[in-house]
C-alpha cells in the first residue's frame, strides 16, 4: 500500500524553495554577540502604597520628573527644564491656533474649543481653575521663564540660545495630516517670533506616527503632537501613571509617551481608577489635573470643532460629542412635514454589522439600529436608557461584598488580569490601597451588578430570553471570536442569566469605574442589552447557537444581515451604495415614526454635501462632515435656513506632549 | 497561431507570477494595517490590549508569518498545515513566522551594547492547522476582506460593484469610440481647418482639465446650483436615487422621476459617463488624428489617390485601416479598464463601481482587496494584449503570427 500524499509535488517543490528563504527571514547577527534579555524578573516585594493621596499632598515634595526604573537615563537637555516646558505653554497662542484652522467660528465658539487641562470643559471631572495651573498666552512671562533657565536672546538674532551657543531649537513631530499642517505652521511662527524657540516640524505619515514600533511608540519625538478621544470616563492609567512609560524593559508597554513620572500624579490616577464613589474620583482626578498642568509635560491645545446637519423638517435630532452615534435616540426622531423616510450620509460603509469585529463609528450606528440600548452617554456622563436606572451600589442594583481571598484563588490583579492569588501578586485591597499577597488573607471588594430590562421581542416576535443573554456571553467573551480586548470578560467570576436581564458578578479585586454601563453589549463595543437570537436558524440549517464563534464574523446572518431587536430592522444592503431600514413593529417601545431610513455611503464628504444641500439626504453626521471646507458650506447653508446645523466641540483633542527623557 | 498562442499563454504566466510577487511585496511593506488604530485610542483599564491580544489579531489576519509564506498562503494556498506522508509529517517545526517580538540587549565581544528585537514566540508550520486560508488567488479564490467586508469573501465585494463598472465603462468607452475615431479622422483629413482648431482646443482641455475638477463643476452647476435656482437639474452622484424626486422644466411642467427607475439610472448615469467619455474622446481622438496624418503622407496613399479612386475610399480602406495599427495597441486597455473603472471619477460621482472599491481598499488598507483588484487587472492586461496581438492580424493583413 502506497503512502498517501497529502500534498502534490509541486508544494513539496514549493516548500523546498521556501526553507532557505525562511531561514534568511529569521537569520541572526554575523558576530555572535551575548543575548541579554532586558526585562527584569527581580523577586518581587511586598509595597504598600497608599492609594488615596489627599488634595493638600504638596506637589513640590515629589520632583516631578522622578526617573524611574529603567528609564531611558538620559534628560532631555532642553525639555527636561521645567521653566522651559512652561515657557513653551505661554508662548503658545492657543486662540490663533483654533483661528487658523477655524477661521469661521465666533470667538464663543473657539473659546468653547480651548483646553486647560486634559479634561474638556463640561466634564464631570474637570479640576476647577482655581485648583490648576493655567497657561494664558503671555510670551513676556515665557521670555522670563526661558531667561531663567538660562536661554538668552542675543541682539539681532530670531533664535535663543544657551551659554554653550547651542540654539533653542526642538523637533516637533505629527501627522501629515492638513488639518495639522495649518495649526502646526501657525505654532512654528508664535513660538519664533514670540519667545525665539525655533521648531523643525516634520509630518510623518499616520502609520510611521502611530506605528506600533514606530514614532511615538518608540518616543522618537521631542515636541510630539496628536489627539486623543476624550470619554466620559476619564480613564487615564495609561497615559500617567509612572509604569506606563514605553521603555525597552517593559516592551514598550503603556502609553505615557512624555516619560512622566510623578509619584503624586500617578497615585492619583491610579487611585481614580481604584474606586467606584464619584466624590472620590473626583478628588482624585483633580489632583492629576493639578500635577498635570503644572509639570506642563503635555500642552492640551484646543477641542476640534465638528458639525452635524440635518434637513430643517428633522425633529427631535440630537447629535452629542460623547454618544457612539447620531442615531441613539433614533425612536424619538419625527418629520415635521409628516414624511416617513430619512436618508442619513456616511462617509465610510460598515465592514460588518457583528461589533465584536468591528468597531468603526459607522458600524456602530447602523447595527445600533437593531439593537437596545441600555445606557447612553450624552455629555460626557452616563444615563438609563433601557434600565429605569442604572444599577449603582448607591441605590442596590450592584452590590459590593467583601470577600476574604488566600493563595490559590481567583483574583483580579493589580495589571488587569486574572490571576491566581500567590506571593507577591499586587491587588487592590478593600481599601483601595495596591499590595501584594504575602501569605496573610486578604479581603478584596467583590462586585455584582444586576441589569433588568422589559420584556422586549426579536424582529420575527420571539421573546428575548436568558438564553439569548448567554449565548451573547459565551460568543463575544470568546478569543476565537475576533474581539480584541478580552479585559472585562476575563474579570468576570460568574454570570446569572434570567429571561429579563442578567447579574454579572466579576472576579474579587475587579473595580470598574463604569460597572453601572458595562452590559453584555459592552463587550461589542456598545451599551446595549447584548443578546443573540439563540433560536435563530442559520441558511446551512444549523442553529446559530451551535456555531462556533471562530465562525461568526463569516456568516452573512451576524455580519450583514443580523436579527434585530432593537427600533428597525434591516431589509436591504446594497454594497457600496445603502442599507434600508424599516421600522420592527416588535420593537419595545412600539413602532417609531419614521417608517424607513436610509443609510448611504459616499466616499468623498463634497459629494455628500451636495447631496445634502439638493435634498437627496438628510441627515450627516459628524463623522461624515469631517474638519474640511465642507463644514463652513454647511454652516453657511444653515445660516442661509437652507438646513439645521448643530455646531459641537468634539471630544477628539490635540495636545503637545514633551518628551522629558532622550535615548 | 496555435504554438503562438501556447507561448503567449505560457509567457503571461510567468509575467501573472512575477508581477503579483512584486504587487505583494509592495503591498506587504505598506504601512498600515488591522493593528494601525489601536496606538491611538487609551488602552487602559476595559480597553486594555495585551501582547496576547496583538498576537491573537496578528495571526487572524495572518501579519505573523513572514511574507514569502502569506504570498504562497496568498497565492497558491499553500502551505496550510506540515506535509503528511502516510503517518509521518514533515516540517511541523519550521519556523514560518513570529507571533510576538523582544526587545533584547546584545553585548558585543568589542563591548558595544545596543539594543534589538529577537522573535520571542515563533509560529511553526505546525501552527497554521487549522487556520484559516484561502484556496490562492491563482485557482481563482480572492479570500476574505480584512476591511471593507471584514471576514466576507471578497468575491461577493467584487460581484457587487462589477456591473456597474461594466455599464458605466462600457457605454463610455462606446461612446468614446463612436466619436473620437470619426473626429480624429476628420481633423486630420481637414488638418489646420477651423473644425480641426476646435476640436484640437477641446482636446487640450479635456486632456489637461483633471476628473476630479471637471467633475465637482459638473456637480456644483448641474446639481446644486441648477436645483437652487430652480432650473432642471442632474442627480449629484450615487447609481440611484433614495426617494422619488422632481425636476423642474422652467416653470412649463415637472418630472417626477421614480427612484431606482430607469429613467432614474438614466439620469444618475450622464454625469459620470460625460467625464470619462469627454476625457477619453479628447485623448483618443487626438491618437488618431496624428496617426492618420501619418498614414496620409505615405506614398501607397498618394498611389491610392493617383489611380483616380475616391477620396472617401482612399481615407477609409487605405488610411484608416493602417491608422487603426497603433491605436489598436491603445484599445487593448479597454479591457482592464472594463473592470477596473475609473477610480476618480467613480468616487468623486459616488458610483458604486470597482474602481471606488480599489481607492476605498487602498485607504483603508484593505491589502487583500487591493490585491485581488489588482490581480484581476493584471490578468484582463494581459488578456488584452493577447487580443490586440490578434487584431493586429485582422488590421494588417501582412502581420503574421507564428
Amino acid at each position: 500500500m502506497s503512502p498517501k500524499l497529502k500534498f502534490p509535488l509541486s508544494g513539496v517543490l514549493l516548500l523546498v524553495l521556501l526553507v532557505p528563504i525562511l531561514a534568511a527571514c529569521g537569520g541572526g547577527t554575523a558576530s555572535a554577540p551575548v543575548v541579554e534579555t532586558v526585562v527584569v524578573t527581580a523577586e518581587p516585594e511586598v509595597v504598600v502604597v497608599t492609594a488615596t493621596p489627599s488634595e493638600a499632598t504638596d506637589s513640590t515634595t515629589t520632583p516631578p520628573t522622578d526617573e524611574p526604573v529603567g528609564q531611558w537615563r538620559t534628560p532631555h537637555p532642553i525639555l527636561s527644564k521645567l521653566e522651559v516646558r512652561q515657557a513653551i505653554a505661554h508662548c503658545t497662542d492657543r486662540r490663533a491656533l483654533i483661528e487658523s484652522v477655524y477661521p469661521f467660528l465666533e470667538d464663543d465658539q473657539k473659546d468653547a474649543l480651548l483646553m486647560n487641562t486634559f479634561l474638556p470643559q463640561g466634564h464631570w471631572a474637570l479640576a476647577p481653575d482655581d485648583k490648576i495651573t493655567i497657561y494664558e498666552f503671555d510670551p513676556e512671562k515665557g521670555k522670563a521663564l526661558l531667561e531663567e533657565a538660562g536661554w538668552k536672546q542675543e541682539e539681532g538674532s530670531s533664535v535663543r540660545t544657551n551659554e554653550a551657543g547651542e540654539p533653542l531649537t526642538l523637533k516637533f513631530t505629527t501627522t501629515n495630516a492638513a488639518f495639522r499642517q495649518t495649526w502646526a505652521a501657525v505654532l512654528e511662527q508664535q513660538l519664533l517670533e514670540n519667545c525665539g524657540i525655533q521648531i523643525i516640524r516634520t509630518h510623518a505619515p499616520g502609520s510611521w506616527w502611530f506605528g506600533s514600533t514606530t514614532g511615538l511608540q518608540r518616543r522618537d519625538f521631542e515636541l510630539g503632537a496628536f489627539a486623543w478621544v476624550g470619554q466620559a470616563d476619564p480613564g487615564g492609567t495609561t497615559l500617567y501613571a509612572c509604569n506606563q512609560i514605553p521603555l525597552p524593559d517593559n516592551n514598550w508597554e503603556g502609553q505615557n509617551y512624555m516619560g512622566w513620572c510623578n509619584e503624586t500624579a500617578s497615585r492619583a490616577v491610579i487611585a481614580a481608577n481604584n474606586t467606584l464613589e464619584r466624590e472620590k474620583r473626583i478628588e482624585q482626578y483633580h489632583i492629576l489635573q493639578r500635577e498635570f498642568t503644572a509639570d506642563m509635560v503635555s500642552l492640551p491645545l484646543f477641542n476640534r470643532f465638528e458639525a452635524a446637519a440635518a434637513s430643517n423638517d428633522l425633529v427631535n435630532f440630537r447629535p452629542n460629542p460623547t454618544t457612539d452615534s447620531i442615531l441613539v435616540n433614533v425612536d424619538e426622531w419625527e418629520l415635521a412635514d409628516g414624511g416617513d423616510t430619512v436618508v442619513l450620509g456616511f462617509t465610510q460603509e460598515p465592514a460588518s454589522l457583528w461589533l465584536v469585529v468591528e468597531d468603526a463609528a459607522v458600524a456602530n450606528s447602523a447595527s445600533g439600529l437593531l439593537k437596545v440600548r441600555a445606557v447612553t452617554s450624552f455629555d460626557y456622563d452616563y444615563q438609563p436608557a433601557a434600565l429605569k436606572e442604572l444599577p449603582t451600589i448607591e441605590n442596590g442594583g450592584t452590590v459590593l461584598t467583601l470577600v476574604e481571598v488566600s493563595a490559590g484563588d481567583t483574583v483580579w490583579s493589580v495589571d488587569g488580569e486574572a490571576v491566581e492569588l500567590a506571593e507577591g501578586v499586587e491587588v487592590i485591597n478593600a481599601d483601595g490601597e495596591i499590595v501584594a499577597y504575602d501569605g496573610s488573607p486578604i479581603t478584596l471588594n467583590q462586585l455584582a451588578v444586576t441589569f433588568e430590562f422589559p420584556p422586549m421581542k426579536w424582529e420575527d416576535g420571539e421573546p428575548l430570553k436568558a438564553a439569548d443573554y448567554e449565548l451573547a456571553y459565551n460568543i463575544d467573551c470568546n478569543e476565537e471570536s475576533g474581539a480584541i480586548s478580552l479585559t472585562v470578560c476575563k474579570s468576570i467570576a460568574d454570570v446569572e442569566f434570567r429571561d429579563n436581564g442578567y447579574t454579572i458578578t466579576y472576579l474579587p479585586g475587579a473595580q470598574w469605574a463604569e460597572y453601572f454601563a458595562y452590559t453584555l453589549g459592552t463587550y461589542s463595543n456598545l451599551f446595549t442589552v447584548g443578546a443573540y437570537p439563540s433560536h435563530q436558524v442559520l441558511a446551512d440549517g444549523r442553529k446559530l447557537a451551535d456555531v462556533p464563534a471562530s465562525e461568526w464574523s463569516t456568516l452573512p446572518e451576524i455580519a450583514e444581515r443580523p436579527l434585530s431587536y432593537g427600533p428597525y430592522r434591516l431589509v436591504e444592503w446594497q454594497k457600496g451604495q445603502r442599507m434600508v431600514f424599516e421600522a420592527n413593529p416588535n420593537y419595545y417601545k412600539g413602532e417609531v415614526a419614521i417608517k424607513t431610513l436610509i443609510i448611504e455611503f459616499f466616499d468623498d464628504t463634497n459629494q455628500a454635501v451636495a447631496q445634502l444641500l439638493t435634498g437627496n439626504v438628510d441627515v450627516l453626521g459628524s463623522e461624515t462632515l469631517g474638519a474640511g471646507p465642507e463644514l463652513e458650506t454647511v454652516l453657511a447653508a444653515a445660516e442661509a435656513g437652507q438646513i439645521q446645523a448643530f455646531p459641537l466641540a468634539s471630544p477628539t483633542w490635540e495636545h503637545m506632549d514633551m518628551n522629558l527623557f532622550i535615548r | 497561431m496555435t504554438n503562438f498562442l501556447i507561448r503567449r499563454l505560457f509567457q503571461m504566466f510567468i509575467v501573472v507570477v512575477l508581477a503579483s510577487i512584486v504587487s505583494y511585496a509592495l503591498l506587504y511593506i505598506a504601512p498600515g494595517g488591522p493593528l494601525l488604530g489601536l496606538q491611538q485610542q487609551q488602552q487602559g483599564g476595559a480597553n486594555r490590549i495585551t501582547e496576547a491580544d496583538i498576537a491573537r489579531i496578528k495571526a487572524r489576519f495572518e501579519l505573523d508569518l513572514y511574507m514569502p509564506v502569506r504570498f504562497t498562503r496568498w497565492f497558491v494556498g499553500f502551505p496550510k498545515e506540515p506535509i503528511k506522508i502516510g503517518d509521518q509529517v514533515y516540517f511541523a517545526d519550521l519556523q514560518v513566522g513570529c507571533a510576538t517580538t523582544q526587545t533584547v540587549r546584545l553585548r558585543y565581544p568589542d563591548g558595544r551594547v545596543e539594543f534589538a528585537e529577537i522573535c520571542a514566540t515563533p509560529v511553526t508550520l505546525a501552527d497554521l492547522a487549522g487556520r484559516r486560508s484561502s484556496n490562492g488567488i491563482l485557482f481563482g479564490d480572492f479570500g476574505l476582506s480584512q476591511v471593507i467586508l471584514r471576514d466576507r469573501p471578497i468575491s461577493t465585494l467584487i460581484w457587487s460593484r462589477l456591473p456597474y463598472t461594466i455599464a458605466l465603462m462600457g457605454i463610455s468607452t462606446l461612446i468614446t469610440l463612436m466619436v473620437a475615431i470619426p473626429l480624429g479622422v476628420y481633423s486630420a483629413v481637414r488638418q489646420y481647418s477651423p473644425f480641426d482648431t476646435a476640436a484640437t482646443t477641446v482636446s487640450f482641455i479635456g486632456t489637461s482639465l483633471p476628473t476630479f475638477f471637471f467633475g465637482l463643476m459638473l456637480i456644483l452647476v448641474f446639481a446644486v446650483l441648477a436645483k437652487n435656482a430652480g432650473l432642471p437639474y442632474l442627480p449629484p452622484g450615487g447609481a440611484t436615487a433614495n426617494r422619488d424626486y422632481t425636476i423642474p422644466f422652467f416653470g412649463l411642467f415637472e418630472l417626477t422621476v421614480k427612484a431606482r427607475s430607469f429613467l432614474d439610472m438614466v439620469l444618475h448615469f450622464i454625469m459620470p459617463c460625460l467625464v470619462l467619455t469627454f476625457v477619453s474622446v479628447a485623448s483618443w481622438s487626438r491618437f488618431i488624428r496624428s496617426s492618420m496624418l501619418e498614414v496620409l503622407r505615405q506614398d501607397y496613399v498618394r498611389t491610392a489617390r493617383a489611380k483616380g479612386l475616391r477620396e472617401r475610399l482612399v481615407i477609409l480602406k487605405h488610411a484608416f485601416r493602417n491608422a487603426l495599427i497603433p491605436f489598436i495597441t491603445l484599445v487593448a486597455g479597454i479591457l482592464p479598464a472594463l473592470v477596473a473603472g475609473a477610480a476618480i471619477t467613480e468616487s468623486v460621482f459616488n458610483w458604486p463601481g470597482l474602481g471606488r472599491l480599489l481607492v476605498d481598499a487602498l485607504n483603508r488598507s484593505d491589502y487583500t482587496v487591493a490585491l485581488a483588484l489588482l490581480y484581476v487587472t493584471l490578468v484582463l492586461q494581459l488578456v488584452g494584449y493577447l487580443i490586440s496581438d490578434i487584431l493586429y492580424t485582422v488590421a494588417d493583413p501582412r502581420i503574421r503570427l507564428s
